[in-house]
């Protein structure tokens, strides 16, 4: 017992749960729903733009880049270049005007621009569809951590992550929640670092271990006993650092190119980031933050994803790394690889890492969907007179809720690949919050039912592209339609704005507000 | 602003044909275009360096999947390093302008290529 608890990744895993336990309980007091729902706005912009970016890099990046790298080659480091567009335009278009409109939640937006009850609902709805596409491979990939490295099962690993993050947040709020998210950012990237560090001093430089993949074509020594069908696994080493593997057209490629991308504007839990900071000039100065962190992180999991390739062709690794290479699926490379390069600690310095890129990412995700469930349906349509005391009892309970609804999700998912799940909420949110977010703070011309169109057809198509995808016509099965579900979002918000022509009478006065200087907000 | 709250009452604000709609007020437009002119310009820069790469990757594979050094290709470089630091470039470039119009607009100055601001100081 006393072994199994100095072990370097039970030491570290403890850690990471003690600190939040911590800071968890020093930010317990959340007196209004200011403090609870945004952090009573007093977040600068070293710690939201490390909260940002905690939030942003989750189990997708964590994990599932260098997973999909390990896995499709370049068609994977593609999934990277595509995720790493999107803070930027989300910092160009969105981030400022945002902080200066400063509400709680996504759907506020909606309701003010529009006065419209309708269009709240709506909203809601959407966030709650996109959180949970979120939230789902972030359970996913803790209880494949869970199950791999403690030996539990799948569905405790739900359980208990859900349980954390029901704690986690219900007590910290936005407050516990934002400095967790920061803290917990730094843990992961110094994880990735050590990584980074000792696979180049070990000799695995860039250019070299990308030499002999594409080299190498055959099958891998030593992986029969692992393999399910008992046999060496083969592999072509210059198809994997070619295109077309997994995206069989070019068209495939330029649709996830724009589902991606346009994706990061429409994710309500890095919206609402925007609202924690003192101003639309500390907004921006973190969304930079955000996109330098992100930027290194892409890189570094993109590295790592072929770093673990070269140590699984080599055949020389530990026999419980190359079994976790085959057995564990491409979720499980980052730890793999880090036990390979640096042992027992660095392995455990990477599962607290992984914890911490969940529990950040879920935590964002709760508190984005508590607003909308607390603030957006339970305060706004059946209890109106409802006391400061009264919104943070509401909100801890929707996350009480969501933590049940999140949980069945996870266990729903269970051998599906972190990185394309994330990948599809990525295309819900493009096709349906992106358009809605560019064009109401540009364009004054857009009406309550063109929003309303936008969000209801955006989020139609793109659920009926992912989950339906056989009853199309070939040239329509895309792997993620954002080609095709991203215009629809933005046409129909556009054409039915135009026939409606009925805009609100104060959306100048809405326009004045957003693009106010920042004398006028403070 | 800044901290509290207030909740949003739904009043009818009313409606009316886009039409009709009075325009902005001076200022107000002329920071709108200011700020949509510089992010739709570095946007569409941004998009040229982003499509460029499929549009290569696939109607040009031999030089794209080329080695520039090693076993780096032009493609993986591009995707899996440069793309990188293009993104943080534009963003950076964006909040710098951001921040000297920022200035402009607070001052009715300009501020010079040192930094320094062009009549009264910004504070």
């Amino acid at each position: 017992m006393m072994q199994t608890l100095l072990e370097p990744k039970m030491l570290m895993t403890i850690f990471l749960m003690g600190t939040i336990v911590y800071i968890t309980y020093l930010t317990k007091r959340s007196a209004t729903a200011s403090d609870y729902f945004v952090g009573g706005r007093s977040f600068g912009w070293f710690t939201n733009g490390s909260a940002i970016g905690g939030d942003y890099l989750s189990a997708a990046t964590f994990l599932g880049i260098a997973g999909l790298t390990f896995q499709l080659g370049y068609d994977g480091a593609y999934y990277a270049f595509c995720f790493s567009i999107g803070l930027t335009l989300l910092a160009i278009f969105v981030a400022g005007p945002l902080r200066r409109f400063g509400a709680f939640t996504v759907a506020d937006f909606l309701a003010y621009r529009f006065h419209s009850k309708r269009a709240r609902i709506v909203a809601v709805i959407v966030v709650l569809a996109i959180s949970g596409f979120y939230a789902a491979p972030q359970l996913l990939g803790a209880a494949q951590i869970l199950s791999m490295f403690f030996g539990t099962s799948y569905e405790f690993g739900i359980i208990f992550t859900c349980t954390v993050m029901i704690f986690y947040v219900g007590i910290g709020g936005m407050k516990g929640t934002t400095i967790n998210q920061a803290l917990e950012l730094w843990i992961r990237l110094g994880a990735f670092i050590l990584m980074v560090v000792a696979a180049v001093y070990g000799g695995l430089h860039y250019h070299k271990i990308l030499a002999a993949i594409n080299e190498f074509s055959g099958t891998i020594a030593n992986t029969a006993q692992f393999a399910p069908d008992g046999k060496d696994v083969p592999f072509d080493g210059n198809s994997w650092t070619g295109t077309g593997n997994y995206f069989p057209s070019f068209w495939q490629t330029i649709s996830m190119t724009i589902g991606l991308s346009l994706g990061t504007i429409g994710l309500p839990h890095i919206l609402l980031r925007f609202y924690t900071n003192p101003s639309a000039k500390a907004a921006r100065k973190s969304a930079l933050m955000a996109i330098a962190i992100a930027s290194v992180f892409f890189l570094f999991a993109v590295y790592l994803g072929a770093v673990g390739r070269s140590i699984f062709l080599a055949g020389s690794a530990d026999p419980q790394v190359v079994k976790d290479l085959v057995a564990g699926g491409n979720n499980m490379v980052v730890p793999s690889t880090a036990q390979a390069l640096g042992g027992e600690w660095l392995l455990g310095l990477v599962i607290a890492g992984a914890f911490a890129a969940i529990f950040s990412n879920l935590s964002g995700l709760f508190i984005a969907s508590s607003g909308a469930l607390a603030h957006d349906l339970y305060a706004s349509f059946f209890k109106k007179n409802i006391t400061q005391k009264q919104r943070v009892i509401a909100g801890k309970i929707s996350i009480l809720i969501l933590g049940i609804l999140y949980g069945v999700l996870g266990l729903m998912v269970k051998e599906a690949s972190i990185g394309h799940l994330v990948a599809l909420a990525f295309t819900v949110a493009a096709s349906t919050f992106t358009p809605i977010f560019i064009l109401g703070i540009w364009w004054r011309g857009m009406t309550e039912k063109g929003a309303i169109a936008g969000l209801v057809l955006g989020l139609l198509a793109s659920m009926y592209m992912i989950f339906l995808p056989t009853t199309l016509p070939e040239f329509l099965q895309f792997r993620v339609p954002g080609l095709i579900t991203v215009p629809i979002g933005f046409l129909s918000v556009y054409i039915v704005s135009k026939l409606d022509r009925k805009v609100p009478a104060d959306v100048n006065e809405f326009m004045k507000r957003v693009h106010s200087k920042e004398s006028e907000v403070a | 602003m800044a901290g509290e709250y207030s909740d949003y009452e739904y009043v009818e604000a009313g409606k009316i044909d886009v039409k009709d709609l009075p325009p902005l007020d001076s200022e107000t437009e002329k920071i709108m275009k200011g700020e949509f002119s510089t992010g739709f310009k570095l946007s569409i820069l941004y998009y040229l360096f982003i499509f460029t790469i499929p549009v290569l990757n696939w109607f040009a594979p031999e030089f794209m999947f080329s080695s520039m050094f090693g076993g780096m290709t032009y493609a993986w470089f591009l995707t899996g390093i440069v793309a990188m630091a293009i993104a943080f470039i534009i963003a950076y470039i964006h909040t710098n302008r951001y921040e000297k119009r920022l200035a402009k607009y607070e001052t009715g100055h300009t501020i010079k290529p040192d930094g320094s601001v062009d009549g009264r100081s910004a504070g």
